[in-house]
């Protein structure tokens, strides 16, 4: 039996949201079948008002057990690093976080709000918001870097905007059934399970990527939409083409270009005007490279690739 | 008997940070406050921004009603860059802001409301061990039912636009996708799974032609009463304890209601305007007073925002939304005579104050206004009429009898899409005023954008909570829920249930704290703890 409690600072409950859409093991599963306690949700959790305030201040005191603290949302600071935009169960969201942080075994950062700071931490950042552990990719977030949970572990983040539900629900399920210690984590604690390969890898338009067929406009059911319309899949670190969304595609496949949103410099370039949906460039070359790949690299392959590529890539592959 | 003060915080289950103080007398709520407890400031973060910058960033305001923000943003960028957009755009659109509605359907019905029918508040009832077997959290039988199928619809979501929630498809001139054959047919598939496992034999009983049958509140009555299988549905079985608990009795609210309409018919609006928004929607636009049985059509010139008593430094005038600036108050003092929230009172420039909601939407569609072609349904005005007023029970049965007309529409998309035809065509980008409206699972939405100079100069928002949990205006009057908590009777000061009904009926996008105070002296008494 491990106890979780999830709470929600600056958020859009749009992690939650995802978390209800898990099927393997789905929400209700969790509960039955791996023996999970949830102690309280924002929207599932039963007690409310003192009831809930006494539950909070168990866990704070130790007489409850908190094995998994899950947090979506910002930790909003403002205003002038008070919290007091953001209050819950009577005081500022964020006393609420550094008090379990404090006594939880495990701690998650589910989101970009979470993880980095995501929407709300935007230029301005009119609500001071940070992530629990960073603020964008610098250690810079509300608990400081040298945070530890009482397992020993930082803060385990699992970032998206939102988080897939498998992500969340498959980590949430190797702590609670004693693997919590195997989750490896890369440097910005992300579960390397996830967050190695890229959300190009299993990418539909991978051919059009190799030979350098690019998606011009939208609705098309051909071509790359890494070279003109801001495809953010060769740099972004996600499975969102292994494990896809909703069981059924994911973005690129759809159509969409990859926003980046696991990254910390998730909205890129602060979506300042002539950044959304545009690939950037220079000289007629992205600015952004595939990971790793270098300029002198980039101009070789696609002279290459340009010219190797067969009539079939122009044409409508995935025809209706 | 005693002034009772209670202090909850927070109620929960209803997304967000929500404060609400009432004044009790005599066990009956006699005055009451809604304060929205948490700022982000997504308009501010959008100044300056990339024209489509709200693409990305506005679903991300609520990730409850993602797509319908999307689809406002959209719309926007349309009618300011004057963009044309082709018919299978509309449709998607459409199917998408469908889907993540049908999606909330179960969710909210189970995760959200049906929770309290398992309290212990209702033992009496002769309904309440059959209400505990379905509807306990996580165990009851159509709790997890209702919850995991939830996750179906927006599969579609997820083959139009790659995930939900959370994508930004839908772009000016219209949406990123181009569906195939095998998209469409699994789409049919999943929408088919959602009416097979749950829609027919769980929530209704019978088929959805039989359902559809029912036209008035007589024949709503008939129908229950038709078969066992319709007295025992879950929605026989709410319908029935809902009255034998007296959720019929209060929750009125102002009994004034508003929509935007929704749904742009795919040949009646591809070159869109603010203008001509109104007679190209499916489901028509309007306002509706119970207090003289009028409807009329609602526009969004008619719209304005009041910062009174709101935590904003921005004057205490009525002002349009595209005249907002949008200036928090660094200091967020709790003053109920003064400001007391972060979201501001709307209001119809010359009606005042709305409700707005799926109840909202089917007192509009049960007027005469609009365009003949248009849909009209009279079934829960007839109720509304029959019932002697509104309550937040009948609030609930708008909301899901909304299913199956939201079932029929998605089937209507996936049957028009034109596979070989275009599905977006590049807009001109340019400088203008543009407003994007829809109706959100839980009621009106729409946003106003100004685009100066190739970057964003004025970006504003009124969701359907704004409408429904605003605090007082200048004139003093109370928002909505506001509103609708007055007269509601607390028969348990420990385990105030019916303040946490009235503000779920609303399914606004916000969590609760009650407060109540001295109805008398204004004077908050004794803390009161629970058990």
């Amino acid at each position: 039996m491990a106890n979780l409690l999830w709470l929600q600072g600056g958020a859009c409950s749009g992690n939650t949201m995802s978390f209800l859409n898990a099927e393997e093991p789905s929400a209700c599963d969790l509960v039955t079948d791996f023996g999970i306690n949830v102690l309280w949700h924002p929207s599932l959790g039963v007690e409310l008002g003192d009831n809930l305030q006494r539950l909070l201040n168990d866990c704070v005191s130790g007489n409850t057990p908190l094995d998994i603290f899950v947090f979506e949302g910002s930790v909003v600071n403002a205003p002038n690093g008070t919290g007091e935009w953001n209050r819950f169960a009577g005081k500022p969201m964020k006393q609420w976080v550094k008090a379990l942080s404090g006594v939880a075994t495990f701690v998650v950062a589910i989101g970009d709000c979470a993880t980095w700071g995501g929407i709300p931490a935007t230029a301005p950042n009119p609500s001071e918001s940070q992530g629990l552990q960073f603020l964008k990719r610098n250690h810079g977030g509300f608990l400081g870097k040298e945070f530890r949970s009482k397992a020993g572990l930082p803060v385990i983040n699992i970032p998206g905007c939102p988080a897939h539900p498998d992500w969340i629900t498959q980590i949430v399920v190797a702590v609670a059934t004693g693997r919590g210690g195997e989750i490896g984590l890369d440097e910005l604690q992300r579960p390397k399970t996830f967050f190695q390969s890229f959300t190009q890898t299993g990418c539909t338009r991978n051919m059009h990527f190799a030979y350098k067929v690019s998606a011009t406009e939208f609705g098309q059911r051909k071509g790359c939409l890494y070279y003109d319309l801001g495809c953010r899949g060769p740099m972004t670190h996600s499975p969102c083409n292994r494990i896809l969304w909703n069981r059924q595609s994911s973005k690129t496949r759809s159509g969409m270009p990859c926003l980046g949103c696991t990254e910390p410099e998730f909205p890129f370039f602060d979506l300042a005007p002539g950044t959304v949906f545009k690939t950037q460039t220079v000289m007629g070359i992205p600015k952004d490279l595939p990971t790793g790949v270098d300029k002198k690299g980039y101009i070789a392959l696609t002279g290459a690739a340009k010219n190797a590529a067969p009539a079939w890539a122009e044409q409508d592959m995935f025809i209706v | 008997m005693a002034v009772q003060t209670l202090d909850i915080s927070p109620v929960g289950r209803v997304e967000g940070d929500l404060d609400v103080r009432v004044e009790i007398d005599n066990g009956v709520v006699t005055n009451a406050w809604t304060q929205a407890e948490l700022f982000r400031g997504f308009e501010i973060i959008l100044r300056d921004k990339d024209p489509q910058a709200g693409l990305v960033v506005t679903p991300r305001a609520c990730g409850i009603c993602g797509a319908s923000h999307l689809t406002c943003a959209a719309w926007a960028l349309d009618t300011a860059w004057q963009t044309t957009v082709p018919r299978n755009a509309i449709l998607a659109r459409n199917l998408g802001q469908l889907v993540e509605s049908l999606q909330s359907q179960p969710r909210y019905f189970y995760g959200l409301y049906a929770i309290d029918l398992t309290n212990k508040k209702y033992r009496g009832s002769r309904f309440y061990d059959e209400a505990c077997k379905r509807f306990a959290p996580f165990t009851g039988t159509s709790y997890e039912t209702g919850v995991t199928i939830s996750g179906k619809p927006v599969e579609i979501y997820a083959l139009l636009g790659g995930q939900w929630p959370h994508s930004s498809y839908m772009v000016p001139g219209g949406v990123m996708c181009a569906p195939t054959l095998a998209d469409i047919t699994r789409s049919v598939s999943l929408l088919e799974y959602f009416k097979k496992n749950w829609l027919e034999p769980i929530w209704l009983g019978c088929s959805l032609e039989r359902y559809e049958q029912i036209k008035t509140y007589a024949d709503f009555n008939a129908w229950l009463e038709e078969s066992p299988a319709h007295l025992n549905s879950d929605l026989g079985l709410y319908w029935r304890m809902g009255l034998d608990i007296g959720l019929d009795k209060y929750g009125a609210g102002l009994g004034k209601y508003v929509s935007w309409g929704y749904l742009p018919h795919e040949d009646k609006y591809q070159k869109p305007t603010i203008e001509s928004r109104n007679s190209a929607v499916i489901m028509k636009s309007g306002i509706y007073d119970g207090a003289t049985g009028m409807h009329k059509l609602m526009s969004q010139e008619f719209a304005r925002e009041n910062t009174s008593h709101a935590w904003y430094e921005e004057g205490s005038d009525n002002v349009h939304p595209f005249d907002r600036t949008t200036k928090p108050k660094s200091k967020n003092h709790i003053d109920f005579n003064g400001a007391y929230s972060w979201a501001t009172a709307v209001s119809h420039m010359d009606i005042g104050r709305l409700e707005a909601g799926p109840f909202a939407r089917q007192m509009v569609a049960g007027g005469t206004h609009g365009e003949a072609w248009q849909h009209a349904d009279g079934f829960i005005l007839d109720a509304y009429k029959q019932m002697g007023g509104a309550s937040l029970h009948l609030r609930q049965l708008a909301r899901m009898h909304e299913t199956v007309k939201l079932y029929r529409q998605a089937e209507r998309c996936l049957r028009e899409f034109r596979l070989n035809e275009p599905w977006y065509i590049k807009p001109q980008e340019r400088d203008g005023r543009g407003w994007g409206a829809t109706e959100a699972a839980r009621g009106a939405l729409c946003h106003w954008i100004e685009v100066k100079g190739g970057k964003i100069k004025n970006y504003q928002i009124v969701a359907p909570t704004t409408w429904n949990v605003g605090p007082r205006d200048h004139q003093g009057r109370r928002g909505p829920i506001e509103e609708a908590l007055i007269g509601a009777p607390i028969a348990d000061p420990t385990d105030p249930v019916e303040v946490g009904h009235v503000a779920r009926s609303f399914d606004s996008c916000l969590v609760c704290t009650v407060h109540a105070h001295d109805a008398k002296t204004g004077k908050e008494l004794a803390r009161f703890k629970i058990g």
